[in-house]
C-alpha cells in the first residue's frame, strides 16, 4: 500500500514543490496550508507520515504537533518538521511537543524521501 | 542624494545586503541598501506592523540547475517572509516591490528576465500583493529601502562591474558545499 504523506506549509510554492517531489517518489500526498487546516486534512486523509513547517498563520507547527499528538487515532503518526530554522531551542521545543525529526530547508529531495521511508517503516 | 540624507540625518543606520543575503528591520532610522544588475531585490513590508526587509538573489542560468536554482530563489523568499513574520508581520498584510532583473551587457546571458519572471510568479502564487516593480533595462540599480515605512528609492547606475561581480558570486554560491536538507531524527 502507498504511504500517505501530509505536507503542511503556508507557502503554496513549497506545497507544490513537496507534492511534486513526494508524488514522484511514489507517496500519496495531501497538503494543508497551516496547522488548523492540517488538523482537518489529517482527520480525513489519515496520513502515515506528516511533514510540517513551523512558521504558519492561525496554528503554527508547534501547536499543530501538540494537537495532533493528542488525537486518539493519529496520535502516534511520525511528524517531521521541515523549516528554515535551525536554532537549538526551537528544535528542543519541537521535540518536546512530540516531533519525530527536524529537517532544514532548503530540503534535499533524496534525503527527505529517505527520512520519510525510515520513520514510516 | 545619499549624501544629503546622511547630512540631514546623521543617525541613519545603513545596512548593506549583498547577493545571497536578506535583512529585516523595524527601525525607522535604518535603511537597507543593495546594488544589483541581473539579480532581484524583493522589498517587502507590513504597513500595520511597520516592519520590512529585503532579499537579494540570482538564479542560475543553465537548464541543468534550473530546479536547484529555483529552489534557491524560493528559499531566499521564504527566509525573508519568515524573518518578517518573526518580527510581527502577518502574511496576508505583506506588500512587495520588485527591482532588478536587468540584462547586463557583459554579464550572464539574459537571466535578468528569467529572474524577474520567477519573482513575479512566486509572489502571485503566494498571494502577496506587488505594489511596484522596477525591472529589466540594461543598467544596474542602487536600492534604498526604509523597512518601517516601505519607502523605496531606486537609482539607475552605470556600473559594468556589477555584472562581473554578480556572475562570479553566483558561481561561488553555487559551488559552496552546503548541508542542504540535513535530517536529524529525535
Amino acid at each position: 500500500m502507498q504511504t500517505k504523506v501530509l505536507a503542511v506549509d503556508d507557502s503554496r510554492t513549497m506545497r507544490d514543490i513537496l507534492s511534486h517531489a513526494l508524488g514522484e517518489a511514489g507517496f500519496e500526498v495531501d497538503v494543508a496550508e497551516d496547522g488548523a487546516h492540517g488538523l482537518e486534512v489529517a482527520a480525513r486523509f489519515k496520513p502515515d507520515v506528516v511533514i510540517s513547517d513551523i512558521n504558519m498563520p492561525r496554528l503554527d507547527g508547534f501547536g499543530f504537533i501538540e494537537m495532533l499528538r493528542k488525537d486518539r487515532e493519529l496520535g502516534a503518526v511520525p511528524i517531521l518538521v521541515l523549516t528554515t530554522e535551525s536554532a537549538p531551542e526551537l528544535k528542543s521545543r519541537a521535540r518536546a511537543a512530540g516531533a519525530t525529526g527536524w529537517i532544514i530547508k532548503p530540503f534535499d529531495g533524496e534525503k527527505l524521501v529517505a527520512a520519510i521511508r525510515r520513520v514510516s517503516a | 542624494m545619499m549624501q544629503t540624507e546622511t547630512i540631514t540625518n546623521p543617525t541613519l543606520k545603513k545596512t548593506l545586503v549583498t547577493q545571497g543575503e536578506f535583512a529585516t528591520s523595524a527601525d525607522p532610522n535604518e535603511v537597507l541598501t543593495t546594488i544589483l544588475g541581473s539579480c532581484i531585490c524583493t522589498c517587502m513590508y507590513d504597513p500595520v506592523a511597520k516592519v520590512g526587509g529585503i532579499n537579494h538573489f540570482l538564479l542560475g542560468d543553465t537548464p541543468k540547475d534550473q530546479s536547484q536554482s529555483t529552489k534557491y530563489g524560493v528559499h531566499s523568499m521564504e527566509l525573508l517572509i519568515n524573518g518578517l513574520l518573526k518580527r510581527g508581520a502577518r502574511r496576508e498584510r505583506l506588500l512587495a516591490k520588485l527591482a532588478g532583473g536587468a540584462k547586463m551587457l557583459n554579464g550572464i546571458s539574459d537571466i535578468g528576465a528569467a529572474n524577474a519572471a520567477f519573482a513575479t510568479q512566486f509572489l502571485e502564487r503566494e498571494d502577496i500583493v506587488v505594489i511596484g516593480t522596477n525591472l529589466g533595462g540594461d543598467m544596474a540599480r542602487r536600492i534604498r529601502f526604509w523597512p518601517a515605512t516601505g519607502r523605496t528609492q531606486v537609482l539607475m547606475v552605470q556600473n559594468t562591474e556589477t555584472a562581473k561581480i554578480e556572475a562570479s558570486l553566483a558561481r561561488k554560491i553555487a559551488a559552496k558545499p552546503r548541508d542542504m536538507g540535513d535530517v536529524e531524527l529525535f
